[in-house]
């Protein structure tokens, strides 16, 4: 509490301070991670004490896409994502919770993702079984992605002209009726082939969401690892793990995703509270 | 600090400046102190908490057993340590006090004569505070979750009603009817406010998840109802033109009457822009809300990044308003906190929950001085003039 108000009780007065200290204790597990293979002086005097566990994260990013920005975010967990595991058929999803708990500023966050969708950069995808669960996939990903899938089927040709047309026109997570036939010039047949394909998912009498073909795997495998994950930290004395041993435990055979993959989100979705403490992040489920 | 004061004495700066600058710092520095206390009157707990508007002296308390009880919060003794007592209270032996639980009590904007009080038992009472008798009564035929007069509104006295059914009702405390009705919610209305800037602008939050604004005056219904998607359909098929994906609980304009903020069982807290009903999309994370029935919430007055003090399970989370951050938790009551109050003289917090107490929130700044003057004038005697002879018998 009392490092919080220290550091705005100078704001009132003076300049903003907030960058160095936000980014070291706002991201948990650059701070755990970052540590292997990169000279301290990187941090300069803001590094604070922190404990230096074995790293899992892959070769690290470099200072300057440090997430400061939700595009450095989005690049550095679409590498945690594990393409090997859908061979490579799915395109890297990250999550907006994995966003917010990169980025400290929630608000300023939706402000840039909104600013990457408009701009075309990024595509967010409604996942079904959370309202607010977004993810995130980069446009070029996705489209070949897609136009690899759907090669040599017979809905390809719809599925191209609905690449080419729609995609870079409307940026939005769902397509209604009137819209598509209207403005884009899509007949019933074709609309119902695209559904075939996997690129649109029906969501009410005339609307349909974008998805991603073949991402129901990996719904289910994200869904089961993330009860599992919260199911480590429940099981735990107290219900508190510190992060560094959470990330050095072997998964469960349900976590197919990574651990550190599956803590981002649980930070970011602020279903355990993140306690910073002289041996590192803790982190602990809320009491309610 | 001394910086602020001067430039403003040389009147390089706004006067303007200094206070909010000191009241920020204040605010910042709120928590829990040993010397100020409430004292207990309630035996069960507290709903609804109002400090009066015009000196910020007294303060109503509402309970869920209809016990209503006047607080004195001056402190006239020389101590720092300072309880705020009991002035008098509507007690179960009173015989008008409320049957159920009250839910709302407002002091009557303008002078500390009157208060209003709605509660569970169907009724709005209107009490004359010397007398502590009802002056007026008006029953509904459903329950009462919250009621409301314009803190700032001249030409007319009207409180506005919320009830269990979908009606919102004007009772005019001049005439004593209640025939003015606002239609358009669908189920119950669980918050209403006026806006402190226009006195005919209401808004209220009802459980079909929409928050209204309106024009009394308008004969034809509301001026905006506010959307979450800010208009745009493509997410908004299911949520089309609600304000939460839940119950809406609370409402709070700010001080300035230019932003609403509401709370809802989705656990989320949005920041509207009054004018437009346009959200601004400020993401204050997860705001936990379980309450089934209003919440009441509160924002600071007088600070340059103002801050809103929500109930947050059996704490309270503070945070700016305009960036989303989350300042801090207060930790103190043992259950669930149903309301606080922003005293704005003094920056500081009245909370109450449901563990009957009432918490007062104190900004501490410096350390506490000692009190025994001893230690001081013993340091104050320079030490060529001490003694060199000690009193004692081994030294010769």
């Amino acid at each position: 509490m009392s490092r919080k108000r220290q550091r705005l009780v100078p704001d009132a007065f003076g300049l903003k301070r907030r960058r160095e200290r936000g980014q070291t204790e706002a991201d948990p597990l650059r701070g755990e991670s970052g540590k292997r293979g990169r000279p301290r002086a990187r941090r300069g005097a803001a590094g604070g004490g922190r404990t230096a566990p074995p790293a899992l994260l892959p070769a690290a990013v470099t200072r300057s896409l440090r997430p400061g920005s939700a595009r450095a975010a989005v690049a550095e967990l679409v590498q945690l994502f594990p393409r090997g595991l859908f061979e490579d058929a799915l395109p890297p999803i990250a999550l907006r919770s994995q966003v917010y708990s990169l980025v400290p500023d929630r608000t300023v966050a939706d402000r840039q993702l909104k600013e990457l969708q408009e701009q075309g950069e990024i595509r967010v995808i409604q996942l079904g079984f959370d309202l607010d669960a977004h993810g995130i996939i980069f446009t070029e990903d996705y489209r070949t992605r897609v136009l690899k899938a759907c090669d040599g089927r017979p809905y390809a040709g719809a599925v191209q002209k609905f690449l080419a047309l729609v995609l870079p026109a409307c940026g939005d997570l769902s397509f209604q009726q009137d819209q598509m036939t209207q403005t884009f010039g899509f007949r019933d047949p074709e609309i119902t082939q695209l559904v075939n394909a996997g690129v649109l998912t029906v969501r009410d009498a005339g609307s349909w969401w974008l998805a991603v073909p073949g991402a129901g795997r990996f719904i289910k495998y994200f869904v089961k690892g993330r009860q599992a994950v919260l199911g480590m930290v429940r099981k735990a004395k107290y219900r508190e793990l510190l992060l560094s041993e959470l990330l050095g435990r072997r998964a469960p055979a349900a976590v197919r995703l990574g651990l550190t993959y599956h803590v981002h989100d649980l930070i970011g979705a602020q279903l355990v509270d993140c306690v910073s403490t002289t041996s590192g992040t803790l982190l602990r489920l809320p009491e309610t | 600090m001394l910086g602020f004061l001067l430039a403003r004495q040389a009147g390089l700066d706004d006067p303007l400046r200094l206070q909010r600058a000191e009241s920020t710092r204040r605010v910042l520095g709120l928590e829990l102190n040993k010397d100020r206390d409430v004292e207990r009157i309630h035996g069960s707990g507290v709903n609804t908490l109002d400090i009066e508007p015009v000196e910020a002296r007294y303060m109503l308390s509402g309970g869920s057993d209809g016990v209503i009880v006047l607080y004195d919060l001056e402190n006239s003794s020389r101590q720092p340590y300072y309880t705020c007592k009991a002035v008098c209270s509507v007690g179960r032996n009173h015989p008008d006090v409320h049957k159920y639980s009250v839910e709302t009590v407002q002091w009557y904007p303008h002078d500390t004569g009157m208060f209003t009080s709605s509660s569970f038992d169907k009724t709005l009472k209107v009490w004359d505070t010397n007398t502590l008798q009802t002056a007026d009564i008006f029953n509904f035929e459903e329950t009462v979750y919250s009621h409301h007069m314009s803190p700032v509104a001249t030409k007319h006295c009207l409180v506005a009603v919320g009830t269990r059914g979908p009606k919102v009702q004007l009772c005019d405390l001049k005439s004593g009817s209640c025939s003015h009705i606002l239609q358009g919610h669908r189920q119950e209305i669980l918050a209403v406010s006026w806006s402190p800037r226009c006195e005919y602008v209401l808004a209220t939050a009802s459980a079909d998840s929409r928050v209204k604004l309106w024009d009394v005056r308008r004969a034809s219904g509301c001026l905006i109802t506010l959307d979450q998607h800010n208009g745009k359909k493509s997410q908004a098929v299911e949520s089309a033109n609600t304000a939460h994906n839940g119950k809406v609980n609370g409402l709070c304009f700010t001080s300035d009457g230019l932003h609403l903020l509401t709370v809802g069982t989705d656990n989320r807290m949005r920041l509207w822009n009054s004018s437009n009903g346009e959200n601004t999309l400020v993401n204050y994370g997860k705001v936990n809300n379980d309450s089934r029935k209003g919440l009441k919430f509160t924002v600071s007055c007088g600070c340059s990044s103002e801050f809103v003090f929500v109930p947050y399970g059996s704490t309270i989370a503070v945070y700016t308003i305009y960036s989303g951050e989350q300042i801090t938790m207060l930790k103190g009551h043992y259950k669930s906190v149903d309301c606080c109050v922003f005293h704005s003289n003094f920056q500081e917090l009245y909370s109450g929950s449901r563990d009957c107490n009432i918490l007062a929130w104190v900004p501490s700044l410096y350390e506490p001085v000692p009190d025994d003057d001893e230690p001081t004038t013993k340091s104050q005697i320079n030490p060529a003039f001490q003694d060199a002879w000690s009193s004692s018998d081994e030294e010769g």
